[in-house]
């Protein structure tokens, strides 16, 4: 009886006990809060750095899972699953802030770097500017020297010029005497100009009939030319004879011949190089007059002495 | 409160089974239907939507700060009309609202200076590799 009573009684506190909770078959709000958790889980970041937040917001779902297995009230088990929820979210906000901190850490770290780059560079181009600067500077005084000495050379060549100048005048005024003192003493020699050069000409007078031998005024013609050739050293001559056209071919070419080769010898006996001089005899041939009257064939009986240009050359006839 | 639910009521001799147990059910119904006032629950939470307020949460979260400013309120009032449990689940999840706000607000200043400093530091490489060119 007894026993069969006290069943009964605890079956009415079952009952009574049974009455304040519901069991459903899942709370959405508490299913919410255990993804939002095991998702947070899940997350390094929040794990790392916001360990102590995420444990409570563990303990608040543990409370919050045991409120529904015990089969307390829904509204409970929503009040306890928001809780955990909201922990949840704490926890990763937290986490947020704290990598955002780190990040901070990092960029103060990374900005000290480059001020320190930056001054660096600073240094470098001062240091670069210096170095240009002396550079420029040398450069500049290299310069200044290199005008210098340019301006020393076409001060040296302007010196030479002149002394050129100089010297061409003074050749020219030189040349200008020569050419007149020449002049003059081709006058002397009574030199007449022809084409093939300036022509002496030593008249039958000088010679005697029918000889080769110079007479006394032939001999001054033959001085002067002497003269003449030796102090124009680089002149030659070419002694023609001629003769009129009395007498036979063969003796006038003979004659011709031998009064060119009178003067010759006077001329080499004077003190002018033999190789300097030629000797032609023509005979009776080139007359420059009438052999029709005694003063045409006197004319034509000479020696002409045609001397050469400064290089030695005589025209041929 | 369900341990004061679940204490005693199985181990009872026999002879003073059915008064025990009585006086059992009614302690444990008046144990489940009154609870203490959660003075200090209130002012813990009261405590922490101030910090969060202070952080600047409502610039940050307002939805979060709005939630727990109301609840808070609520929960004030069923202190007021002695609805003990409402005023505790109330203040506490006025509590968790405004800590949420606050961390919030903390994490976002963090990122923004974060974003800043990073930003600094961009300006500042940008300048140096115009330098360095």
């Amino acid at each position: 009886m007894n026993t069969y009573r006290i069943f009964a009684l605890t079956l009415i506190a079952a009952a009574t006990l049974a009455g304040c909770s519901s069991l459903p078959a899942s709370n959405p709000s508490l299913e919410q809060a255990r993804s939002d958790y095991r998702a947070a889980q899940d997350n390094a970041q929040t794990r790392n750095l916001a360990g102590g937040e995420l444990k409570l917001a563990g303990d608040a779902l543990t409370k919050a899972d045991k409120a529904w297995s015990d089969g307390d009230k829904t509204a409970e088990v929503d009040h306890l699953a928001y809780l955990a929820k909201q922990r949840v979210a704490i926890a990763q906000e937290t986490a947020k802030q704290k990598a955002a901190e780190l990040a901070v850490g990092n960029a103060d770290i990374a900005r000290d770097k480059i001020r320190l780059a930056a001054r660096t560079n600073e240094a470098d181009a001062a240091k670069q500017s210096a170095e240009m600067a002396q550079r420029q500077a040398e450069e500049s005084q290299r310069q200044a020297e290199a005008a210098k000495q340019q301006a020393d050379a076409s001060q040296r060549q302007t010196a030479a010029a002149q002394q050129q100048a100089e010297a061409t005048r003074q050749l020219a005024s030189d040349a200008q005497a020569r050419n007149i003192a020449l002049e003059a003493q081709l006058k002397d020699l009574n030199a007449t100009k022809t084409d093939r050069g300036m022509v002496v000409t030593i008249g039958d007078v000088l010679f005697d009939t029918n000889k080769a031998e110079l007479k006394s005024g032939g001999m001054r013609s033959v001085e002067k030319l002497s003269a003449f050739l030796k102090q124009y050293p680089q002149r030659k001559a070419l002694i023609e004879g001629f003769t009129d056209s009395v007498g036979s071919e063969g003796s006038n070419q003979g004659l011709s011949s031998r009064r060119a080769d009178s003067v010759r010898t006077a001329i080499v006996d004077m003190g002018v190089g033999a190789d300097r001089l030629a000797t032609h005899g023509y005979g009776e041939a080139y007359p420059v007059a009438g052999n029709e009257n005694a003063a045409g064939r006197q004319l034509n009986r000479r020696v002409e002495i045609i001397l050469s240009d400064d290089n030695g050359i005589v025209a041929p006839r | 409160m369900k341990t004061q639910c679940s204490t005693k009521p199985l181990h009872t001799a026999q002879r003073i089974a059915l008064p025990a147990l009585l006086t059992a059910m009614l302690l444990l119904i008046s144990a489940c239907a009154s609870t203490p006032p959660p003075t200090e629950q209130v002012a813990v939470s009261t405590s922490a939507v101030a910090s969060a307020t202070s952080a600047g949460g409502s610039d940050v979260a307002p939805v979060e700060m709005q939630m727990a400013r109301q609840k808070l309120d609520r929960a004030k009032v069923a202190m007021t009309a002695k609805d003990y449990p409402l005023a505790r689940s109330l203040s506490e999840e006025a509590q968790v609202d405004a800590q949420l706000a606050e961390a919030k607000a903390h994490s976002t200043q963090a990122s923004k200076a974060a974003y800043e400093l990073r930003e600094s530091v961009r300006v500042l490489r940008e300048e140096l590799d115009r330098q360095t060119k």
